[in-house]
């Protein structure tokens, strides 16, 4: 029956509620939200049905147990039942309010694993990239293209361009060929960090030490933004991720520009650590 | 009694250290290697899997760390020899020990290393480079696992650290230049 | 707490001089009074820090923090302090050593807990464990670690000096105090009830502290050891979670979290306990299913020890296990599914009167049961992918854990203060209060569903403006929540000095547990001859 219902949905539906669709999409969230972002790939795309299955599910159980109480609390008050029944047991009824919610995981429990293995499948992918958290900023390298490789700092607010959403600006974004199977190899140079990006469906902790992998495919060329996801000390708020999802021609382009540009591994003249410090101060 | 349980729940959770590491040897859990006894199979499959070398290096070395191929195509049950190359930039020697994990992590128990550098601490001196060799082989089982047998490509990676007994030195340094950071923040 | 006037002059009355009295006491009303006075204190304190935040958060930008002096260090300190003086010391003692002190004796008839000097230690470790813990957040940097104090960020290289330090031994006394009370409760349980008081006919409050010990039992150690790990590797050079070292900060995750999943339901269970006399008392019947309510909390605490690492699926663990903590996660709802339905089915043919301690509990089963079903979209490892970390899951733990506990604690409170100082609260003025409350805790956390839908993570003292939306509603919800927490104590003092005083047996027919059978306020001594239980009818 549960079934039935995750599959008269239409996925598409679901992005009414979700933050608005451009042409080049920019994906963050929108004020008064109260949905999920667009999902952007495969692996997002089961994870939002599954989430929207849930949802639908868990409001259909708050109205059942609160329409309960209510008709209760009016049918069984003082003043219309005023001699209680000494009623305490009816093992049917036990017997059905412990098979019941068995019987409703096992169905929840199918398309949610169905997710979960297609998430952590092994498809061949075409390009690799490596990401590195620092304590406050992430870098990233492209070792299938000519080992490309770049820091990637909070614009601070004073220096936002037009366009640039606050907190989420990056001075490098991660620049990405869209419609391509990208494989993320995750670590961490200090603490433990999270490399997120809702709308992909991708939150991987960036461990010292354990470097872990996960993939994607972007559908649409445009604007991803998420934020460090696991609290990682003083600047935690300031690390944002930035991706730029490019047509593959477009990426090509790129590749040839950004070796020269990060020929010296540093797209400025002065040091890491006082850009950090900088763009961290005038985040306010 | 109760006093026992809750010693016995402390005892645990420190015996929890060594069973932990056990644990992850025995089943490849997070990626950990088996090192010991491996003995490489004697039929080798005309099946490949690629495998590819990451490096990571800690920020308390002035090391270079790279690996000298990022891919190889091996056939499974093959022994194959593959190099990273390390370089101290700095001017004094330093002691270094690497880490490593392979992914994705349940490829780990098909995974095994008969040499590699990562069994020893590892000393250069200022600006010496050496090439660091690992030798390996993929278990032609991983086709066999029905979770395994989809991975096209293993990825090897190693993070160097400094030594234990190198280490307190720098770490002081780091904290300095953090704490200064964390305070302009 | 006690109320001179109406001090009955009775042998069983005789109370010491005011030092030895509340100093040195080994009357489990007095520890349990004296439990209760520091989780109120607590509260305050931990309420002041979430307020901040609330404030600091209604706005995108920063407001208050003083950036220029290791201000977004204050937040983290904060948050972390914020979540360890909650668990530890205004819902823990207030639960467990307040109403568990005070009315696990009277309800299965016993004198007194079974070491009382044991009792006394318990409580003064834990003021202990509170001093060292705000010394903790205002020597150095304090700890900024979040309340997991997860390696490397909480290891001596990022926190530097000796808060963290401060925050570990706070968290080790703490923990000691609650293994004795532990100890203490379930030796009491065990040996001291009344002649026909068998376990099966035992209250349910009583049985939840007793599933609840035994999860103190077993969890706490598991926190102490790794904490005492923790504590050689920032001083004495150990490399326990130190990956440059061999070591694996993932397995300070998983001994965290092997005790930190029971320690929620260390939280709620002594709040289904009260929870279950209430909804009997006030419907006028017995708990329905009074079994399976008791199983239904032991399998609960069973289950809380084999899915810890649902806290950590993205930590990159085999998918295999993942799949395992999703369905291991998941079959929690069906025990809880149990006890939801059957208080339901307790109400169900009563006749119900709408005292506050009923709002409470009706109150409490509306926000249990929305947190609840939230935690199954939490358990399923595939939606933790865009959920982990977001204001989605500080929504679903408040919901479902803090608030419930909170409502948990007034709703004890207002059913038990008659017994506890003998007067009437202020009818009128507990309504009110009840209701500003609750509108206030669903007006703060129900939008951080939305704020951690669209993908704001937690522990950012600022924002993208896209979710100052419901921040900013979130934060109206803490000031009313605010004003219904000074309400709480106006109604306290007014109880407190009221000239009202109620019977033995306050809530009539419905009250028939032990506590009701003696006079109110529950004399110095009680059941000093045992009550014989041999015959009476079940518990069910």
């Amino acid at each position: 029956m549960l079934k039935r219902l995750f599959a008269l949905i239409p996925a598409g539906f679901t992005y009414l509620l979700a933050g608005q669709a451009l042409a080049d999409v920019e994906m963050r969230s929108s004020q008064w939200q109260m949905w999920l972002q667009k999902p952007m790939s495969e692996s997002a795309v089961l994870v939002h049905d599954l989430n929207l299955g849930l949802m639908i599910l868990e409001t259909v159980i708050v109205l059942f147990v609160l329409g309960l109480m209510v008709y209760i609390l009016i049918r069984f008050n003082e003043k219309n039942n005023p001699v209680p029944s000494k009623n305490t047991h009816n093992t049917m009824l036990e017997v059905v309010w412990t098979a019941l919610p068995i019987l409703i995981l096992v169905v929840v429990a199918v398309p949610s694993l169905k997710a979960l293995y297609f998430t952590d499948s092994n498809p061949d992918v075409e390009m690799n990239i490596k990401v590195n958290g620092n304590q406050w900023y992430w870098s990233y390298s492209y070792p299938d293209n000519g080992d490309i490789a770049f820091d990637s700092i909070i614009v601070p607010d004073g220096e936002l361009k037009p366009g640039q959403p606050r907190m989420l600006s990056v001075d490098n974004p991660l620049v990405l060929p869209a419609n391509t199977k990208i494989r993320f190899l995750i670590a961490s140079n200090d603490v433990i960090h999270n490399f997120a990006m809702p709308s992909l469906a991708i939150k991987v902790d960036a461990t010292p030490g354990r470097v872990n992998e996960v993939w994607t495919e972007i559908s649409e060329v445009g604007n991803y933004y998420a934020m460090c996801s696991e609290l990682c000390g003083v600047n935690h708020g300031f690390m944002p991720i930035h991706i730029k999802a490019v047509s593959k021609e477009a990426f090509a382009k790129w590749v040839e520009e950004a070796k020269e540009k990060f020929a010296d591994n540093s797209s400025s003249d002065y040091p890491k650590t006082v850009r950090l410090a900088e763009a961290v101060n005038n985040a306010r | 009694m109760l006093t026992t349980l809750v010693a016995g729940m402390v005892g645990v959770s420190f015996a929890s250290v060594p069973l932990y590491q056990l644990f992850c040897k025995v089943t490849g859990y997070g990626g950990t290697l088996n090192t010991e006894n491996v003995v490489a199979p004697a039929d080798v499959s005309e099946r490949t899997i690629n495998v590819r070398f990451d490096s990571n290096i800690s920020p308390d070395l002035s090391w270079r760390f790279v690996p000298l191929q990022r891919q190889v195509t091996v056939k499974l049950g093959e022994q194959t020899l593959a190099f990273f190359e390390a370089e101290n930039t700095g001017v004094t020697a330093q002691t270094g020990q690497a880490t490593f994990n392979v992914t994705p992590f349940k490829a780990a128990p098909y995974f095994s290393k008969i040499e590699c550098f990562c069994f020893t601490e590892q000393t250069l001196a200022g600006g010496q480079t050496v090439p660091m060799p690992v030798q390996f082989f993929v278990d032609p089982e991983i086709f066999e696992d029905p979770a395994t047998k989809d991975i096209g490509t293993i990825t090897l990676s190693y993070t160097f650290y400094p030594a234990e007994n190198d280490e307190d030195d720098r770490s002081k340094v780091k904290v300095s230049a953090r704490v200064q950071a964390s305070h302009k923040g | 707490m006690s109320n001179e006037a109406a001090t009955h002059d009775h042998h069983a009355d005789h109370k010491p001089p005011f030092f030895q009295r509340w100093f040195c006491s080994t009357n489990h009303k007095d520890i349990g009074t004296l439990y209760l006075a520091i989780s109120m204190i607590a509260a305050l304190v931990g309420g002041l820090m979430s307020w901040y935040i609330r404030l600091e958060l209604a706005e995108p930008g920063i407001q208050f923090l003083d950036v220029e002096n290791n201000g977004f260090q204050f937040y983290n300190v904060l948050v972390t302090a914020h979540g360890f003086i909650m668990v530890f010391f205004v819902v823990m003692p207030a639960l467990i050593g307040g109403f568990g002190n005070w009315f696990v004796p009277l309800m299965i008839g016993a004198p007194d807990m079974a070491f009382p000097r044991m009792n006394n230690i318990s409580f003064w470790l834990l003021v202990a464990g509170f001093i060292l813990l705000l010394l903790s957040a205002v020597i150095g940097d304090g700890p900024g670690t979040g309340w997991t104090v997860y390696p490397p960020l909480s290891n001596s290289d990022f926190h530097p000096g000796p808060s963290v330090d401060f925050g570990i031994l706070s968290l080790h006394v703490a923990g000691a105090s609650s293994i004795l009370g532990a100890i203490n409760l379930i030796v009491t349980i065990f040996n001291m009830r009344a002649p026909g008081m068998t376990i099966h006919r035992m209250p349910l409050f009583v049985w939840s502290i007793l599933i609840t010990a035994f999860l103190l039992l077993l969890a706490l150690p598991v926190l102490a050891g790794a904490l005492t790990m923790l504590l050689t590797d920032r001083n004495f050079g150990t490399h326990f979670f130190d990956a440059g070292a061999g070591g694996d900060p993932v397995l300070w995750q998983h001994l965290f979290w092997f005790f930190g999943h029971p320690e929620v339901y260390i939280i709620i269970l002594p709040a289904f306990g009260i929870i279950s006399q209430v909804i009997s008392t006030f419907s006028k019947k017995p708990i329905f299913g009074y079994l399976g309510m008791a199983y239904a909390m032991s399998a609960i605490g069973v289950v809380g020890f084999v899915v810890w690492a649902h806290h950590m699926f993205t930590v990159g663990f085999d998918v295999d296990t993942r799949a395992y903590f999703t369905v291991a996660t998941m079959v929690i709802a069906v025990p809880t599914g149990i006890k939801i339905f059957s208080w339901l089915a307790t109400m169900w043919g009563g006749s119900i009167k709408m005292e506050v301690p009923m709002l409470y509990a009706l109150a409490f089963i509306f926000l249990f049961v929305v947190g609840g079903v939230t935690g199954i979209t939490l358990a399923n490892a595939s939606a933790d992918l865009v959920f982990h970390d977001t204001y989605f899951v500080v929504a679903h733990f408040h919901y479902v854990m803090a608030i419930a506990a909170i409502l948990g604690m007034f709703c004890g409170f207002y059913y038990w203060i008659g017994k506890m100082c003998g007067n009437q609260y202020p009818r009128g003025l507990a309504k009110l209060q009840f209701w500003v409350f609750f509108i206030g805790v669903n007006v703060l956390f129900f939008p951080q569903h939305f704020s951690g839908l669209a993908g704001m993570p937690r522990r950012i003292p600022d924002y993208p403006d896209a979710y100052s939306g419901w921040n900013y509603v979130s934060s109206v919800g803490a000031l009313i929540t605010a004003v219904g927490t000074l309400l709480f104590f106006v109604v306290l003092w007014m109880t407190l000095r009221s000239k009202e005083t109620v019977a033995a047996n306050q809530w009539g027919e419905g009250a028939t547990t032990l506590e009701w059978t003696v006079p109110s306020p529950a004399p110095f001594h009680t059941h000093e001859e045992l009550p014989d239980m041999t015959g009476k009818a079940p518990a069910e």
